[in-house]
């Protein structure tokens, strides 16, 4: 049995806005959310990168201390979502708690926040006679605390998948869900993933020489995806979730249908853990038009990884180009947020559904040269109208998993 | 060895401070009446432990687990006490 998948629902918290409008604008009027990186009184004093996609308006959170209680700033992040979500969905409570609800959720590795803390207090040395670890430092730390703090604060009861593929996690919690749901063992799933400040991430890209330096002074002129100039990526921060419902039950309640997964795609490099393959990223491609039962020429529009590091970029045009050709338009959106690590799937999916839904294209952001290497493919370099009715938003991960998600418009 | 009703003031200070309790009953039953859980319970020891100024013992810990009001909590903390001497 398959089914066809629909999603109707989103909201995230990015640094480019929480607000659908506020989303939206940002896009169309090239509003960048790197900010300089804020201090963490450790790391940062090491770190050569100053720039990071940022959160910088405050979230008004009104969860009860019981909820609070097990939640890190990454689970804030992520419940804070999925209650704007749910509370727009229309769903029943008893939907909700009926097991027919599952959560794909995850983050790239829970709480570091807490997780600092945890340590801080051995190497301190300042607490060994009492008991150092909270009782509940590992439910706001583990890799898992979004999914389950989620299920907890709204009695979810169904399915519960927490990928933490670094770059791949919440498009792989887009296509586990849609899976769950298309093989019926799902009626809906609440998938997204979410990532707090974290000055870890940083300081391992910056130790590979993969994060932008040269733009410290000047933070919303990177990253620069494809662009000759482009001199690494910018880590960020921020959540994001959509409803995902098979389609004949949304229908019939009545759902506001934002669009259709079509189809997914998920495999692995078989190789290196950090380098790009060619070969890896074309066969997730093929594999994603392919499991869409479409053409490389169906695709509009492609929503690139593209984090703007020397190689990636290259790399991912080149599989693009050979799988692709120069038809589909291709945009990074990682140019106005910077790389939001676990969640930049999702949030890559919600907002080419509002490019879909309001008929436009924004165009990658610094763009100002194209890399003569990444010149083979379809760039937009300025905001255009344009109806996108098939899209695909791609992904790749440190450990080699890509993952390419096929969305379609949806027609009455 | 403190008082009792020491203890008292200062396990209010605590359910006020850290688990958002304010001025609860000293027999009810915390569970039923306050949603304070069994990760409560094991907050609730560190916080005895830093007000008594030593760590418990795992078999101290254990016995803790059945007790439902502020007035068992008192009773447990002077018996700690007592044990200590």
């Amino acid at each position: 049995m398959e089914r066809r998948v629909v999603i109707t629902g989103g909201a995230a918290i990015t640094p480019i806005g929480h607000a659908k409008e506020d989303i939206i604008n940002s896009l169309i009027n090239g509003v960048s959310g790197v900010k300089p990186l804020r201090s963490d009184h450790l790391l940062t004093d090491y770190i050569h990168s100053r720039v990071f996609g940022t959160v910088d308006y405050t979230v008004e959170y009104d969860f009860k201390r019981r909820f609070r209680k097990t939640m890190g700033p990454v689970a804030y992040y992520a419940c804070q979502v999925v209650k704007e979500l749910l509370a727009a969905s229309g769903l029943t409570q008893d939907f909700i708690t009926s097991g027919r609800l599952g959560v794909a959720f995850g983050s790239t590795h829970g709480s570091p926040t807490v997780q600092r803390s945890i340590y801080k207090k051995f190497f301190s040395r300042s607490q060994t006679e009492f008991s150092a670890i909270g009782a509940v430092d590992y439910l706001k730390s583990m890799v898992h605390t979004t999914a389950v703090n989620i299920t907890k604060m709204f009695g979810i009861t169904g399915r519960v998948i927490s990928s933490s593929t670094a770059c791949t996690t919440s498009s792989q919690s887009v296509g586990f869900g849609y899976e769950m749901i298309k093989f019926g063992i799902q009626d809906a799933m609440i998938c997204g993933g979410a990532d707090e400040y974290d000055t870890t991430t940083v300081a391992v890209f910056d130790n590979l020489l993969a994060c932008s330096t040269a733009f410290n002074d000047t933070p919303n002129k990177t990253p620069r995806p494809f662009a000759a100039d482009r001199d690494g990526l910018v880590v960020g921060e921020g959540g994001g979730a959509v409803l995902l419902e098979e389609y004949e039950s949304a229908r019939k309640r009545g759902a506001d249908i934002l669009g259709e997964i079509i189809g997914f795609a998920c495999n692995n490099n078989g190789g290196d853990l950090i380098l790009p393959n060619v070969d890896g990223i074309k066969e997730t491609l093929r594999l994603g038009l392919k499991s869409a039962g479409i053409t490389s020429d169906d695709v509009d529009f492609i929503c690139a990884h593209a984090t703007g590091t020397k190689m990636g970029d290259i790399i991912e045009a080149m599989a693009i180009h050979r799988i692709y050709g120069d038809s589909p338009y291709v945009a990074a959106l990682k140019s106005y947020m910077g790389h939001i690590m676990g969640t930049c799937g999702v949030v890559e999916t919600l907002l080419t559904l509002y490019m879909m839904e309001k008929g436009f294209i924004a165009p990658t952001l610094n763009l100002d040269e194209i890399d003569s290497r990444c010149a083979m493919i379809r760039h937009v370099t300025e905001i255009m109208d344009k109806k996108i009715r098939i899209a695909a938003i791609q992904n790749f991960a440190f450990g080699g998993v890509n993952t390419s998600i096929v969305l379609k418009k949806f027609e009455n | 060895m403190l008082p009792r009703e020491q203890i008292t003031d200062k396990l209010m200070q605590i359910f006020e401070d850290c688990f958002e309790i304010e001025n609860p009953g000293l027999d009810d039953n915390l569970r039923d009446e306050h949603e304070f859980d069994s990760i409560d319970a094991i907050e609730l020891l560190v916080e005895i432990e830093k007000m008594l100024g030593f760590a418990l013992t795992q078999e101290e810990k254990k016995q803790a687990m059945d007790i439902r009001t502020l007035n068992h909590i008192c009773d447990y903390i002077e018996a700690i006490q007592r044990n200590r001497e």
